[in-house]
C-alpha cells in the first residue's frame, strides 16, 4: 500500500502544524515573505466592490476543497487496521484520482525539469537551494553536475476558492450532513 | 461606445460557457472566461463552465448570506456548480434542463413551473427566468473581470440549438434581454458554431479538405439533446462557399441518457451483491459511469473498469462498494442502445402516447440516434441521392472514440450499399483536426462574431424551416364540425436575415379591440413553398404546430380615442427576419390603417 503511505505522508507534510502556521502567516502577509519558499502566485483579480474578509485561512480552504471533491479527510481519518488492502485500494483509487484533479486545478503542478529520471543534469552557476537539493558527495562550487533523482514539482499558480461564509463556520472543513 | 470585445456564449442544457476575444487584436485570440461561482456554502471558486442548474433555497438556508456573490447579496438561490451538486442532494428544489423546457409547447414558459413536481412550499421559477439567471451570472462574472467593458457595449453572439423553433428563440431572446445582453446580440445555431470552430482551427486548409458539391453532417450530441445539421459546400464563381442546407428535429436524447443507462445497469450489479444504493450514492454512481463510459469506449481503452461508490457517511472505506464493468457490456448497452447499426431506410419508432402522459419533458420515445440520423439523411440528402461525405462530431459524448467509430461505420454502410464500393477512402470521413468538444460552441460563436466584424468566412443559411399560419377557411359552417384549416406559408425556407416578404393572397379581415389569434406551424421538410402558398392538407411529419401568434388591433383615431370595438380591418401579412435572426410577423392594414406585430402566445392552452 505504497500509495496510502505516500498519501498520509503528503497530508502530514501539508497539514503539519508548524508548516501550516507558517503557511498561514505567509498567506496573511499577502504572500510576500523572505523565509518561505517562493511560489509564484498569480493574484486572482479581486472585485473592487467587495472588501476582502480574511477570516478563513487558505489552508482550511484547501483542506475543505480536498474533502469536498475527493473526501481526502474522510479517508485519512479512518483507521486502516480494520480493512483489507483490497478494500482500502478500492476507496483510495477514487480519492487519489480526485485529489489529483483538485491539486492540478488549484496549483497547476508541473515538474521543475522535463528531463528523464537518471539523466545527467547540471545546476546553473547562480545556484538556488530552493530549486535544487544535492545529495551524495557534495563538494566544490556550482555549477554541480549529477544524475537526476527526482524532477521536483512547482505550483504554477495558487488559485484557491474565496471564502465568504460566516465566522462560526470559518474552520469547518466539512459540514454536518442531515437527511430529512 | 464602440465594442472592445466579441463575446460568444454557449447557453447549454447542462453547461454554460463564455468565450471572448479582443476585437482590436490583429487576429482572433480566443479565451474562456473563468466564471466565479459557489461550489459550497460560502465558497467561491472559478470554473470555465457554469452548470445550468438553479437551487432554490429555503429561507433559513439563505438567511446567513450563504448564497452571496461578489456582485449580489441576500440571494435565495444558487446557480452553477453548487446547484448541480444540490440537484442530487435536494432534487425537489433544483431546476434542471430549463433549456429543454423552453421548447415545450404545452406549458406556459413564462409561468413558474420549475422544478417540475416540486411542492407548493418551493417558490418555483419559469424556464425563461432560469435562462435569465444563467445569463445574468455570466454577465456579472464578465463585468467583474472587465469593469471597463460593460457587456451592453460589446458584440455578443448567443447560441441556440438549430432545431429551436421561432418561439423558443423568442423566449431565449427575452431571457437574454432581461439578463442585460445588448439588444443587438446575435443568435447563432450551435452546430454552425461548432463548424466555425473547426474551420478556424484549420485556417485556409479547409479548402483542401472540402470540395464543391460535398456536404458535411454536423452531429452534436450534448448532455440532453441531439442536434443535426447539414452544410453544403458550393462553388460560387470559383470560390468555395458554405451553406446550411437543413436542420433536424429537436431530439431530447443525449449523453446524460447514456450515463444513466449504464448507471442503471451497474446499480443492478450492486443489487446482486446485496448492496442497495441510496439516492446520494446513485448520483455519485452516475458520475462514475460517465468516467467508465469514457474509459471503456476510448481507443485502446481498458477491458474492464472498476466502478466504486464511496461510503456515504464518514466511514468511507468500509462503506465503499465496487463492481467491474466490462468493455463488451458497456459497448452493447451504449453503442447498441443508442447508436445501433441500422439501414438508411430505418425510422425511429413512435410509441403511442398514453392518454395520461405526465406533464414532463417529451423525451424521445426512440433513443436510437442512428435511426434519427437515417431519417434526417434520407429526408434531406435527396439531391444526389447520397449520404454526406463528411461528418463533424461535437458534444462531450464523442470524447469516447467508440461512439465516433460507430456512427462513422453506420454512415459508411449506407454509402457502400448504394455505390457497391467498399473503398474507405471514397467513403464518409470525419473532419479531423483538434476539436475541443466541450468549448467548441462558445469559441465558434466567438469566431463567427469576429469574422462578422473583421471579415472572414461565413456559413450562409437563413431561416432553417418554413413557417405557416393557420387560416380557417370561409364557407358554410357545419354544426359540430370545425371549419377546415388551411396553412398559409409566410416565411420560405432559407429566408435571409435582414429581409422581409410580403405574403400575397392572404388578405383577411380582422376585428379590432379583441385579440386575433393564428395557429402557427413549422416545417423542416417543405423547402419549395413560397410566401402565399396555401396548403389544404398536410401530414403530421411535414408540419408541426407550435404556439399560436396573437395581436390585438387597436385603431387610434385622429382625436386620440380608440375606435369602438368590433370594427373590421382588412389586413395582409408581412414577415420579416431581422438582422439578428429573429422572426417577426406583421399585419398591415391594406387601407393604411396601421401595422400590428403578432406576438407568440405561450399561455397554456
Amino acid at each position: 500500500m505504497g500509495l496510502i503511505v505516500a498519501t498520509k505522508a503528503f497530508c502530514k507534510l501539508l497539514f503539519d502544524k508548524n508548516l501550516s502556521n507558517a503557511f498561514n502567516e505567509w498567506a496573511q502577509s499577502g504572500g510576500v515573505s523572505t523565509t518561505t519558499p517562493k511560489i509564484e502566485t498569480k493574484p486572482a483579480q479581486k472585485p473592487a466592490a467587495t472588501p476582502a474578509k480574511p477570516i478563513r485561512s487558505d489552508a482550511i480552504s484547501l483542506l475543505a476543497a480536498l474533502q469536498r471533491e475527493a473526501r481526502l479527510v474522510d479517508i485519512v481519518k479512518e483507521p486502516l487496521a480494520n480493512f483489507s488492502d483490497e478494500q482500502v485500494g478500492a476507496a483510495a483509487r477514487d480519492v487519489l484520482t480526485n485529489t489529483g484533479k483538485v491539486l492540478d486545478r488549484i496549483f497547476d503542478l508541473q515538474p521543475l525539469t522535463d528531463q528523464e529520471d537518471g539523466s545527467s543534469i547540471e545546476t546553473p552557476a547562480d545556484f538556488d537551494t530552493g530549486r535544487y537539493n544535492l545529495t551524495g558527495n557534495v563538494s566544490g562550487e556550482a555549477p554541480y553536475r549529477g544524475k537526476l533523482a527526482h524532477h521536483g514539482w512547482e505550483a504554477k499558480q495558487c488559485q484557491l476558492p474565496n471564502w465568504t461564509g460566516s465566522k462560526s463556520s470559518a474552520k469547518v472543513v466539512a459540514p454536518i450532513e442531515i437527511e430529512l | 461606445m464602440t465594442a472592445q470585445y466579441i463575446i460568444g456564449i454557449d447557453l447549454g442544457t447542462t453547461n454554460n460557457v463564455l468565450a471572448y476575444a479582443d476585437l482590436n487584436a490583429d487576429s482572433a485570440l480566443i479565451e474562456l472566461l473563468q466564471i466565479p461561482q459557489l461550489v459550497a456554502a460560502g465558497t467561491l471558486d472559478k470554473r470555465t463552465s457554469l452548470p445550468s442548474f438553479v437551487y432554490l433555497a429555503t429561507e433559513s438556508e439563505s438567511a446567513e448570506g450563504a448564497f452571496d456573490l461578489p456582485w449580489a447579496t441576500g440571494r435565495s438561490y444558487v446557480v452553477g456548480e453548487w446547484a448541480r451538486k444540490r440537484s442530487a442532494e435536494a432534487p425537489d428544489r433544483t431546476v434542471v434542463a430549463a433549456k429543454s423546457w423552453l421548447c415545450h409547447p404545452r406549458v406556459d414558459r413564462r409561468q413558474p413551473v420549475l422544478p417540475a413536481g416540486a411542492s407548493d412550499e418551493v417558490k418555483k421559477i419559469s424556464p425563461v427566468t432560469a435562462s435569465k439567471y444563467y445569463l445574468a451570472h455570466l454577465i456579472a462574472a464578465w463585468e467583474q473581470q472587465f469593469p471597463d467593458a460593460k457587456i451592453a457595449d460589446q458584440k455578443v453572439v448567443l447560441t441556440v440549438p438549430a432545431s429551436f423553433d421561432p418561439v423558443a428563440r423568442e423566449l431565449t431572446r427575452e431571457a437574454a434581454l432581461a439578463a442585460g445582453l445588448p439588444a443587438d446580440f446575435i443568435l447563432l445555431e450551435e452546430p454552425q458554431a461548432a463548424l466555425y470552430a473547426w474551420l478556424t482551427a484549420q485556417g485556409d486548409d479547409w479548402r483542401k479538405q472540402l470540395k464543391a458539391g460535398e456536404s458535411v453532417l454536423v452531429c452534436d450530441i450534448g448532455g440532453g439533446t441531439t442536434d443535426l445539421t447539414l452544410v453544403r459546400v458550393q462553388d460560387e464563381s470559383g470560390d468555395l462557399v458554405l451553406e446550411r442546407a437543413a436542420v433536424g428535429d429537436h431530439l431530447l436524447v443525449g449523453g446524460d441518457n447514456m450515463d444513466l443507462t449504464l448507471a442503471h445497469s451497474v446499480a443492478g450489479k450492486f443489487a446482486e451483491q446485496g448492496t442497495n444504493l441510496n439516492p446520494w450514492q446513485s448520483v455519485s454512481l452516475w458520475h462514475s459511469c460517465r468516467s467508465a463510459k469514457e474509459a471503456l469506449l476510448a481507443e485502446g481503452g481498458d477491458d474492464t473498469y472498476k466502478v466504486s461508490v464511496l461510503g456515504r457517511g464518514s466511514k468511507l472505506i468500509g462503506g465503499t462498494v465496487s463492481v467491474d464493468v466490462n468493455r463488451s457490456e458497456a459497448a452493447d448497452l451504449l453503442l447498441n442502445g443508442f447508436l445501433p447499426n441500422c439501414q438508411k431506410s430505418d425510422r425511429p419508432e413512435r410509441q403511442p402516447a398514453s392518454g395520461f402522459q405526465e406533464l414532463g419533458l417529451a423525451y424521445e420515445s426512440d433513443p436510437r440516434i442512428t435511426r434519427h440520423v437515417a431519417q434526417f439523411v434520407e429526408t434531406h440528402c435527396t439531391v444526389e441521392n447520397s449520404s454526406p461525405q463528411w461528418i463533424l462530431f461535437n458534444g462531450g459524448v464523442f470524447k469516447a472514440t467508440g461512439f465516433r467509430d460507430r456512427l462513422l461505420n453506420v454512415l459508411r454502410g449506407w454509402t457502400s450499399s448504394e455505390t457497391g464500393s467498399s473503398d474507405e477512402e471514397s467513403n464518409v470521413q470525419s473532419l479531423s483536426g483538434v476539436h475541443d468538444l466541450d468549448h467548441a460552441v462558445a469559441t465558434g460563436a466567438c469566431h463567427y462574431g469576429w469574422s462578422k466584424q473583421n471579415g472572414g468566412l461565413r456559413i450562409r443559411g437563413g431561416v432553417a424551416a418554413s413557417y405557416y399560419v393557420g387560416i380557417e377557411s370561409a364557407g358554410l359552417a357545419i354544426p359540430g364540425a370545425p371549419r377546415p384549416l388551411k396553412a398559409l406559408c409566410v416565411v420560405p425556407f432559407g429566408m435571409e436575415e435582414g429581409s422581409e416578404a410580403e405574403v400575397p393572397g392572404g388578405e383577411i379581415g380582422l376585428v379590432t379591440g379583441q385579440p386575433a389569434t393564428f395557429r402557427f406551424f413549422v416545417s423542416n421538410t417543405r423547402k419549395e413553398d413560397q410566401p402565399g402558398t396555401m396548403l389544404n392538407s398536410w401530414t403530421e411529419e411535414e408540419l408541426s404546430e407550435t404556439d399560436p401568434l396573437e395581436a390585438t388591433l387597436n385603431l387610434t383615431l385622429e382625436d386620440g380615442e380608440t375606435t369602438s370595438p368590433e370594427s373590421c380591418v382588412p389586413v395582409r401579412f408581412e414577415s420579416r427576419i431581422t438582422e439578428l435572426g429573429m422572426f417577426e410577423l406583421w399585419c398591415i392594414g391594406t387601407g393604411g390603417e396601421g401595422e400590428w406585430k403578432l406576438e407568440f402566445s405561450v399561455r397554456e392552452s
